[in-house]
C-alpha cells in the first residue's frame, strides 16, 4: 500500500491551516508530529473525506482517493480526536453498529468483533455500556471499531489523549500490533507515543511539512545540538531566558538543565545525546516561554 | 436500511427518560379527559347521567314523528311550568324525575329536545343553503364572476342531500373533535425526542466518524429520517389512541360514531361529508401529518446546533409561535394566513368545522387542502436544506 500526498492546501478564512503538504506513505507506523494548531486535523480531515482540500491531490497505489468514491472507504479505518461513542450502547452493540455501517456482511461482522475484542483485551467488557469504560478502555473500543473492516491504511488522531501512562504504553502495543502490512499514520503531540514505535516522524509546523524522517535520523540531525548545563540558583533565571531548554532538574544545591543549542551554550556545558523530544522542542520550542 | 433504522432508534428513542416522559404525559392526558368531562359533560351528574340512560332506549336511532311526540309529551309540560319561574322548587317533588322541576325542564332542554331539534332541522337548513347558492351561481354568472360562481357550485354540492335521520349520543365526540391537549404533549415530547438526533452526533464526536464508513453518510441521515418518522407516528398513535380510549370510557360511549360530522352543531356547516367515526380517523391521520412537519422542523434545529439547550428554546418558542398564530387567527376571515400555519393540521377543527374555499388559479379549493399543500412545501423545503447540509458536509460523498 502507498499513500502519496501531493501539494495538499487548505485556507479558512484567508489563513493556510495546511499549505502544500507533500509526502510519501508506505507500510509502517507514521508519527504525525505538531503543536496545537499545526494542521494535524486538518490533514486528517482532508485524508478521510471529512474536508475537501483547495488544493492538491491524494494517492492510493498511485489512483487519485476521489476516484475511488465510496470503495476509498473500505481502505480506511479511523479513530477520531476525543470520541464519546454513544454512552447508551454496549460495546459489543456498538461494535455490530459499526460494521452495519461499514458494510461489513453480518457472517463475518459477529466473528470480526469477536477476534478484535480479544485483541483489545475487552472481552469481558463486552456487554458494559460505553459511558461506564474507564477513557482507556474507551479509546480500545475506538481501535477496535477502525480496525473491523481490516483496513489498509490506520489513521488514529491523538489517540491516547488523557490516558494513564498504562493505558498510553498498552494503547502503544495495540498500535504496533496493528501496524503489521498496513500504514498507521498517528497524529499527535506527545512525543512518547511515537518515539519508540514510528518507523517515521512527519513534522508538520503552522501547516506546513518541516520534515519527514525516521526517528533515528531525526535525532542524529540533532548530533552535537543537545548539551547539559548545570547552573546555581542564582543563575537559573538568566539561563532560563537565555536558553531553550528541554528539561530541568534539582539536584541538591544544582540545577541540571537540558539544552538545546546549535553552539556551545556555556563554557561548562557538556554535549549529550540527543532525543525525539529534543527534536520536537528544536523544531517547535520557538518562543518558549519561562 | 431496516437495521440501521432500527439502531438509530435506539441510539435516540429508546431512553428511559422518553418512557417515562411518554408515560407521565399519558396519565396526564387521561386526568385530563376527566377533568373535561366532570367539567362540561351534561352526564357528570350522576342523576341527570342515570335518567339519561333510562330514557335512552326510547328516543335513540332513527328520528320519528312518534318519537318526538313522545319527547313533546314529557317535555311541553315541564315548559309550560317553568315558563313564569312560579312553579315548585321543592326537592324531590313526586311529579319530577331529578331535583325539582327546573332541573327536569333543564335535563330534557338540553340533552334530548335541542339536540333532536338540531337534528330534524338540520335537513331544511341545508336544503336552504343549497338553494341560496344556487341563487348565488346565477347572480355571479350575470356578473361574470366565475370564481364565486364555481364556489357557490362547490357549497352546493357540498350541503346537498344533507340530512340528520338518527338521533344518538353525541357529548363524547362533541369534546373529542375540540381536544388538543394531547397534541401540545406529544409535540413536546417530539421535540424532547428529537432534538438529539442529529445534535448527540456532534456532542459524541461521533459525526466525523460517521462520514468515514460507507453508510454513515446519506444513508444514516435517511435512516435518522425514517426511524424519527416512526417514532413521531408511534407517540402520535399511542395518544391518539389514549385520546379514543380514554373519551370513550369516561363518557361510556361511542354510539355515534356512524353519524354524519354535522351532527355536532359547531360543524353545521363542515367541509366534509363523513361520518363522526371517519372524522375522528381522519382528524388523527392530519394532526400525525402536522406532527411530521413539526418533527422536520425540529430535526433541522437539532441539524444546526452543537448543544442542545439552544435549538430545544429555538423549538419551543417555534411551536408557541404557531401556536399564538393560531389563536389570532381562529375563526378569522384570513383563510390564507391560517392554512399558512402547518400548527392547523394540529388543530384541524379550524380546517373542518366550515367550509372555507381559497382561490387557486381562478378555483376554489377547500382550505384544508391548501393547509396540507403548504406544509408539505415547508416539509418539502427543512427536507431539502437538510439534505443540501448534509450533501455539503460530507464533501467526498462517499458514504452511501
Amino acid at each position: 500500500m502507498k499513500v502519496t500526498f501531493k501539494g495538499i492546501s487548505k485556507q479558512y478564512k484567508g489563513k493556510y491551516a495546511l499549505q502544500d503538504f507533500s509526502a510519501e506513505l508506505e507500510n509502517g507506523i507514521y508519527g504525525l508530529l505538531g503543536t496545537n494548531g499545526a494542521g494535524k486535523t486538518t490533514l486528517i480531515n482532508i485524508f478521510v473525506g471529512i474536508l475537501r482540500s483547495d488544493t492538491g491531490q491524494i494517492l492510493i497505489n498511485d489512483v487519485d482517493a476521489r476516484t475511488l468514491g465510496i470503495e476509498f472507504l473500505s481502505h480506511i479505518g479511523y479513530l477520531p480526536q476525543y470520541p464519546q461513542f454513544y454512552k447508551n450502547f454496549e460495546v459489543m452493540e456498538f461494535l455490530k453498529y459499526m460494521c452495519e455501517l461499514k458494510q461489513i456482511p453480518k457472517s463475518q461482522a459477529e466473528k470480526r468483533v469477536q477476534e478484535l475484542l480479544e485483541i483489545v483485551n475487552l472481552s469481558n467488557a463486552r456487554h458494559k455500556k460505553i459511558g461506564a469504560l474507564s477513557g482507556g478502555m474507551r479509546q480500545r473500543v475506538g481501535i477496535a471499531q477502525a480496525m473491523l473492516n481490516n483496513p489498509n491504511i490506520l489513521i488514529l488522531d491523538e489517540p491516547t489523549a488523557g490516558l494513564d501512562p498504562q493505558e498510553r504504553i498498552r494503547f502503544r502495543n495495540l498500535i504496533t500490533k496493528f501496524s503489521e502490512n498496513r500504514i498507521v499514520l498517528l497524529a499527535t503531540h506527545i512525543v512518547s507515543d511515537i518515539e519508540f514505535i514510528a518507523n517515521q516522524v512527519i513534522l508538520l509546523k503552522d501547516g506546513r511539512l518541516l520534515k519527514q524522517d525516521t526517528p533515528q535520523a531525526l535525532v542524529e540531525g540533532l548530533k552535537g545540538k543537545v548539551w547539559t548545563v548545570t547552573a546555581t540558583e542564582e543563575a537559573l533565571d538568566e539561563k532560563l531566558h537565555r536558553l531553550k531548554i528541554s528539561n530541568m532538574m534539582r539536584e541538591q544545591n544544582d540545577i541540571h538543565l537540558r539544552v538545546i543549542d546549535d553552539e556551545q551554550p556555556d563554557v561548562d556545558a557538556v554535549n549529550v545525546q540527543a532525543n525525539l523530544e529534543d527534536v520536537f522542542l528544536y523544531y517547535f520550542g520557538e518562543g518558549e516561554q519561562w | 436500511m431496516v437495521t440501521l433504522i432500527g439502531y438509530e432508534w435506539r441510539k435516540h428513542f429508546l431512553k428511559w427518560t422518553i418512557v417515562f416522559a411518554v408515560a407521565v404525559f399519558s396519565i396526564l392526558n387521561v386526568l385530563k379527559i376527566y377533568s373535561i368531562h366532570g367539567g362540561n359533560s351534561l352526564l357528570a351528574d350522576s342523576s341527570w347521567k342515570e335518567l339519561y340512560s333510562q330514557m335512552y332506549g326510547q328516543f335513540e336511532g332513527k328520528i320519528t314523528d312518534e318519537k318526538i311526540g313522545k319527547l313533546m309529551k314529557i317535555y311541553r309540560p315541564l315548559e309550560q311550568q317553568t315558563a313564569d319561574h312560579t312553579a315548585s322548587t321543592t326537592y324531590r317533588n313526586s311529579n319530577t324525575q331529578l331535583s325539582n322541576v327546573y332541573e327536569d325542564f333543564n335535563f330534557y332542554r338540553w340533552s334530548y329536545v335541542n339536540p333532536m331539534k338540531y337534528a330534524y332541522d338540520y335537513k331544511a337548513y341545508a336544503h336552504a343553503v343549497v338553494t341560496t347558492a344556487n341563487e348565488n351561481i346565477i347572480f355571479f354568472k350575470s356578473l361574470n364572476n366565475g370564481y364565486e360562481a364555481r364556489k357557490n357550485a362547490a357549497v352546493a354540492e357540498l350541503f346537498q342531500g344533507r340530512t340528520i335521520t338518527n338521533f344518538s349520543y353525541t357529548e363524547m365526540y362533541q369534546y373529542y373533535v375540540q381536544y388538543d391537549f394531547s397534541s401540545f404533549l406529544v409535540l413536546l415530547i417530539c421535540l424532547y425526542g428529537l432534538m438529539s438526533v442529529f445534535l448527540s452526533e456532534k456532542e459524541t464526536e461521533m459525526d466525523t466518524l460517521l462520514l468515514t464508513t460507507k453508510a454513515g453518510g446519506a444513508k444514516t441521515v435517511w435512516a435518522k429520517l425514517l426511524a424519527s418518522s416512526l417514532f413521531i407516528c408511534s407517540i402520535c398513535l399511542w395518544f391518539w389512541l389514549i385520546d379514543f380510549v380514554a373519551y370513550s370510557w369516561i363518557y361510556a360511549s361511542w354510539d355515534a360514531a356512524s353519524s354524519p360530522i354535522y351532527v355536532l352543531e359547531e360543524y353545521i356547516h363542515s367541509a366534509l361529508n363523513v361520518s363522526l367515526g371517519q372524522y375522528a380517523a381522519l382528524s388523527a391521520v392530519l394532526k400525525t401529518f402536522g406532527m411530521l412537519f413539526f418533527g422536520l422542523a425540529f430535526l433541522a434545529l437539532s441539524y444546526l446546533f452543537r448543544n442542545a439547550l439552544v435549538p430545544f428554546i429555538i423549538g419551543l418558542l417555534a411551536l408557541f409561535g404557531c401556536i399564538s398564530l393560531q389563536e389570532a387567527y381562529m375563526d378569522s376571515g384570513h383563510i390564507l394566513v391560517k392554512t399558512m400555519n402547518p400548527f392547523v393540521l394540529v388543530v384541524n377543527r379550524e380546517l373542518f368545522h366550515k367550509a372555507e374555499y381559497i382561490p387557486l388559479w381562478g378555483y376554489p379549493f377547500p382550505s384544508y387542502i391548501v393547509a396540507l399543500l403548504f406544509s408539505i412545501l415547508w416539509g418539502t423545503i427543512f427536507l431539502s436544506g437538510l439534505m443540501i447540509s448534509v450533501r455539503k458536509n460530507a464533501l467526498r460523498k462517499g458514504g452511501g
